[in-house]
Order: structure tokens, then sequence, then C-alpha cells
């Protein structure tokens, strides 16, 4: 049987991309594809991550071509090229990203051709290939910011030996990736290292330029952001290595001790630091958190990078029963193969797919007096998985896209404060419901 | 009541003779008292030229391009004997998508009602080529053409590209789509192009409706900027093409085509390779008789 599309938890590749160039400080996208992609795509994430909205010249406001039917049939160059001088003109930025839709993809538009003779005069643009029949909004990620470092940006003649950048957690499809890259800089910023994470309010234009002479990348994804760390190895020598975003104090010291390692430093201040904060706070909540007896079965729905990380820190930090995580985003072999942990994943999309799976698996009493029915289940996963919460009468958290019935600003789960955020987040739903 | 407009649409491998053709066919049925419009489906948009004296006309993409919107009536020109011209048009070579521009332009005039309007007989579509993509088979979805005819030689690229468009019928035929009316058996001289014409047509399950000779009359007319119907009107050839009207006048029935698959087309091809090296080289005897 074929497979169905129904509320998705990803858009197309352009999404991905509109949604990366969105999130990067003067980097202005041009949408070279027919008219209401740009829109349409831009309020996926605009609504759906948290209410992320747009930005400056981003998401609704986004410069397109807009094609119609006379640039499909006699080829959208002239258009384009018309679009590209007008934003030039009309919209200041420090680097353009023409990115491409399915109609100019599938006409064969030269996309290349146009963009490289407005970099000949000097402009700061390029062109990717973002159509939806190559991937979907996390391959989008991976090819805006494969054309950003891998084809724009020039070599770095020199190493700066303290500078990281951050990959792997995709704008907008990463409900959480400003908080998350925000509290990782803080923490490596603490251990005297210089960290680009591009995509938070803090970074300029400055952090893309410089990203080629970093020491480190740190893909904080074991599936986005990997081929685009590999590729930039290729180029500017800088090496990579993968690991799991890190959430609560557990995780968040081993990656600090890990990287302290790579570069000499000494990761005690900040471990002791964080620590002291996170059992500082937590300790204060272990009545309420003890007493009440707020202790759940878990089952996390989120992508891959969430997944892992998230499982643990339930199970770890928290002590409840960890039993299932859905792996939402669509996923080659090798992709799964590099997910294999402690933890068991099922890879499914569908919201009744995953509803049917857990209520196969965790079948209710039915009236028995004496039977394991998994109560009191708590469901951490997107605003999807409300119903099928409610159905079973478990509690519920959206902490995976798509989220709209929460708003995110600065919120993160990754670190020790994220971990706090999380475990405040969880029981805070609670005490709601509780009134 | 109003007319019934017979429209046909004729394909077949680029260069093969489908324009030349299809205008003396446009040409004969005119001479025969029918209104007819030849609607030429080929971005190089010179289906039309034999009936109007070698000259070009400003087709419906160039001139929807140009004023972005097109009124049916500006673009039809009329030809040789009242013919009504029209040339589709499309892109430049190797930018957009011409195939985007045949539905474009059909889609116009069909929406515009303007067969009904001119009191035709026949509308005849000329088609690039091969059927590449969906916007090639446009005039044999539905609604457009009801017959279709392939122009085909005994040469077996030829013969492919005819196959090919008997499975894009076959695949439309299911939803409206045109049908297969038969098989123009074009450049036939020699004995053995008319056997594997005939043996493809039979395993095909469809028809040779005429057979036309290459002839040097053809050729003549077309430098002339003409076709041979109105250069050598009285000419054998011309004979040809004028039979070939009557049979295409007198056509009511197509079918769905029989297409091989590709296995069989190739297994197809190669015995009779083998049958024309017999021929050749005398191992069985009437290579005379077949022409060789």
């Amino acid at each position: 049987m074929s497979e169905f599309l129904e509320r998705p938890r990803t858009a197309c590749a352009l999404a991905g991309a509109l949604s990366a160039i969105g999130n990067l400080p003067d980097v202005i996208p041009i949408v070279h594809t027919s008219i209401g992609c740009g829109g349409n795509l831009a309020n996926s994430v605009a609504f759906g991550s948290g209410y992320l909205g747009g930005g400056y010249c981003n998401g609704g406001q986004a410069p397109s071509t807009g094609v119609t039917e006379t640039e499909i049939v006699f080829g959208g160059a002239d258009r384009l090229q018309e679009q590209i001088k007008n934003t030039l003109e009309l919209i200041d930025g420090k680097l353009y990203v023409v990115a491409t839709g399915c109609m100019t993809e599938m006409i064969g538009d030269d996309t290349a051709g146009v963009v490289s003779e407005f970099r000949d005069e000097g402009y700061p643009i390029l062109a990717v290939s973002t159509p939806s029949f190559k991937g979907d909004s996390y391959h989008g990620y991976d090819i805006v910011l494969d054309g950003i470092f891998n084809k724009y940006l020039p070599k770095a003649e020199d190493k700066n030996p303290k500078l990281i950048n951050i990959f792997g957690l995709v704008p907008g499809y990463d409900p959480f990736f400003r908080g998350d890259l925000e509290e990782i800089e803080r923490l490596l910023t603490a251990m005297g290292l210089e960290v680009n994470t591009f995509f938070t309010p803090g970074q300029t234009f400055e952090n893309l330029a410089s990203a080629p002479g970093a020491a480190l990348n740190i893909v904080l994804s074991r599936v986005w952001g990997v081929e685009l760390a590999e590729r930039f190895e290729e180029r500017h020598g800088t090496p990579y290595w993968v690991t799991d975003l890190p959430i609560g104090p557990d995780a968040t010291d081993k990656l600090l001790r890990e990287i302290a390692g790579r570069f000499g430093l000494d990761a005690d201040n900040v471990t002791e630091k964080g620590n002291k904060e996170f059992y500082g706070y937590f300790e204060r909540c272990a009545d309420a958190f003890c007493d009440q007896d707020l202790k759940f079965y878990a089952i996390t729905v989120t992508n891959s990078t969430y997944a892992i990380p998230l499982a643990r820190f339930v199970s770890r930090e928290l002590g409840w029963v960890h039993t299932g995580s859905f792996v939402t985003d669509k996923l080659a072999d090798a992709q799964k193969l590099a997910l294999q942990s402690e933890i068991p994943l099922k890879f499914a999309t569908g919201v009744q797919e995953i509803a049917r799976s857990i209520n196969t698996d965790h079948p209710q009493n039915g009236a028995q007096r004496y039977f394991d029915d998994l109560s009191p289940l708590y469901i951490i996963g997107s605003t999807l998985e409300k119903r099928t919460a409610a159905a079973r009468g478990a509690k519920h958290l959206s902490v995976s896209f798509p989220a709209y019935d929460r708003l995110i600003t600065d919120r993160g789960y990754a670190g020790y404060r994220g971990g706090l955020h999380l475990f405040e987040d969880l029981i805070g739903q609670i005490m709601g419901v509780k009134q | 009541m109003a007319k019934k407009i017979k429209q046909i649409a004729i394909y077949g491998k680029g260069g093969i003779g489908k324009s030349t053709t299809t205008s003396n066919l446009t040409a004969a049925l005119s001479k025969q008292g029918y209104k007819v419009m030849q609607f030429g489906c080929d971005p190089k948009a010179d289906s039309t030229n034999t009936l109007r004296d070698g000259s070009y006309i400003p087709t419906v993409l160039d001139t929807l391009r140009e004023k972005g919107s097109v009124k049916a009536h500006d673009v039809i020109f009329e030809g040789f004997n009242g013919i009504y011209c029209v040339e589709a048009g499309g892109p430049a070579p190797g930018v957009g998508c011409a195939g985007r521009g045949i539905i474009t332009a059909v889609e116009l005039f069909k929406q515009q009602k303007v067969f009904e309007g001119l009191g035709l007989d026949f509308v005849i579509y000329d088609v690039l080529g091969d059927v590449v993509c969906g916007g090639f088979a446009m005039p044999i979805r539905e609604g457009i053409a009801q017959h279709v005819f392939t122009v085909s030689s005994g040469d077996f690229m030829s013969i492919y590209a005819s196959n090919n468009l008997f499975k894009g019928i076959k695949k439309y035929s299911n939803n409206g789509g045109a049908l297969l009316g038969g098989l123009i058996a074009n450049s036939i001289n020699q004995g053995y192009s008319r056997e594997i014409v005939d043996d493809f047509a039979a395993r095909t399950k469809t028809q040779i409706i005429q057979y036309v000779p290459r002839s040097i009359t053809v050729t003549q007319s077309e430098l002339k900027g003409k076709t041979t119907i109105e250069a050598a009107p009285d000419s054998e050839q011309a004979k040809v093409y004028i039979q070939l009207a009557e049979r295409i006048a007198a056509h009511e029935e197509s079918k769905v085509p029989a297409p091989l698959e590709l296995d069989e087309l190739r297994a197809w091809a190669a015995s009779w390779s083998d049958k024309l090296l017999q021929l050749e080289t005398g191992v069985v005897v009437g290579g005379e008789q077949a022409g060789i």
C-alpha cells in the first residue's frame, strides 16, 4: 500500500531552506518558484514551531519570483534576473541566497548561471537547489548550509584554535533551536571557547564569515548536519564530532568534559557550577515531585535529534519509566543505523500509526483489576499527539514539530538550564491540570 | 445542429516527413472541399510553412509572451486554398518547458471555442517527434483529437517512436483520449521496408492507411515552399496524398493499439535484422521480389 500524507511533521526542502535562511543574520532569501510557495512554506514554521514567525524580509515578506505560466513555458531566467536586481536594490543584506522550488527545477532553469552573473559583478549571492523532490525540510537545512559554507565562503587562511561551529539543530523543525543553541554557547564560552551558533539573535554575519576558520565542528544530531560537516572538513579542513544534544546535567557534564579534553581545557568549573545550579533549583521542588508521586511512564514522539537525549533525560534524570521512543523524521537505513543506542527506537511518522502502535503495545485494562495498563502515562511529542494522549488519559507536552499549542521564544531544553526548563514544563503541565 | 469537427493528430519521429505528409493531407482535404485547420505543435513552428509559400507565422506562445493574452483569431493565418494555419510555438531550445507550451496553446484554442466558430470540418495537429512528456501527449488527451495517425518509415528508430506513441494512446484510452486510426507508411520504396511496417502494424493490431513512396516531386515542391498538392497537383505523388485524404475523410473507427514492450520490440527488430541479412546474402531466395 502506498503511503499517505496526513498531518505532516516536516515540509519540503525549500521550507527548510527558507527557515534556515530566515534565522541567519543579514541573510536574505530570494525564492525562485511559483506563486504561493514562499508564503505557504513560511507559515509552516511561523505557526507550527511555537509561533516562530518570520523576521526581516523573511517569511511572508521573502522576495520571490512567483513564476507563472509564461515563465514555465519560456523559462524563468529573465524573471529571476529581474527579481535579484530589484532585491539587491531594495533590501539590505550581507548575503543573498536564491532558493529554488519544484517548478523552476522541473523546467531546468539555469539558476546557478543567472546567479553567477551577479556574483561576477561582485554581489554577495549564491544559489541553492531545494525542490521538494530533493528531500524534506531537514535536507533543506543541509543544502543551504552546504551552499554557504562549502560553496560560497572562501577557505580560511588561518584557523582560530578556540573557535567551534555548532550544527545539527534545524531552525523551526527543532522548535527549541534558539534556546538550545544559546545554552550550548553559554557553556562553551564559559570554558574559554568561541562559539558560532549562527541562528540566534545574538549572532551576527561575522559568525558566518568566521566559520571556515573554526577548529572543530560539533554536530548535535546523529543525522542532520553530518554530511554538511563531512564536506566542511573536505573544504576547510575542520574536523567534526557528532554527538547527542545534551539535556540535563548528566549528558551536559559528559559533553563538556569531552570538548574540554579535545581543547586541553578544564571543564570542572563549568560543570560544577552547572550542577550546583541545576540541583540547587531541583531540590527545592523535590518535595512536590516526590510527595505527589509525579512518576510516569513516558513515551516520546520526536525527530531523531531529540529522541535519544529526551529518553535519557526522563529515565536517568527524572527516574521515569521510559517505554517507547518514536522517531518521526524520514530516514535512510544508514541514518537509522547511526541512531543505535541503549534506547530502542521505533520509526513512524503518521499520527494514527503512532497512536495505534501505542495502543497495541499497551492495551488498556478493560476493567480488570490487576493489570499493567501503563498508567500514569506521559506522551512527550508534538501538538499532534495531544489527542492520542487525551484518548488514553495521558499527560502531554509538546516538544517537537509541529508545536502550536505553546509559544516558544528563548526556551530550550539543552544543557543544565534546559534540563531544568524541561523538568519545569513537564511538571508544570500536571500542576495546571490539578487545580 | 453544429457540424461535427473531425480532429486528427499526426505524430512521428522527427525528420520522418511528418510535416510534409500533414501539409499535403491538409491541402488535399481542402481541395476536396473541406474546411481545414492545420495546428503545428512543435516549438520549431515550421509545420505550416509549405502551406504559406515557405513563410513563418507568429506563434500562439510568442504572441502570449509579448501581449500577455491571446485572441485566437490573431494567431490564425490563411494559407493555400483558405486553409487556416496555426503554430503553437514554444521556448528557445534548452530553456523552459515546450511540453507545457503545447498544453497552453491547445487549451487556449479550446477555451475560446475557435473551431466551432470557423465552421471547420477538420483540425489536423502536427505534433513534434516522440511523446516525450505529458505536454506532447496533449492532442491525444481527452477532448482534443479523436483520431491519431502516425507517420513511420521502415527504420527501427521511427518504429520505436511510433510504438512509444501507441503506449501513450493506450494510456489515455480509458479516459476518453484519442484512439489510433492507423499508420502512414512514409518513404516506402523498397519491398522489405513495406514488409517491416506491415509486420509492425500487424503485431500492434493497427492498420496501414497509406503507403507513401519517397519522391523527388515532394522535394522539388518543398524547395519552392509549397506542398505537392499545390505545386504538382497532377503528379503521381499528389494522387497518393489525395487517396490518403479520402481514406482519412472516410475513416470513422479508431482503435486502442497493442504496443510492444521494449524487450519484445528489440527481439522483433533483431529478427528482422536476421531476415534482411539472409535476403542480402542470398540464404533465402526471394530477395529480388523483396526489392533487395
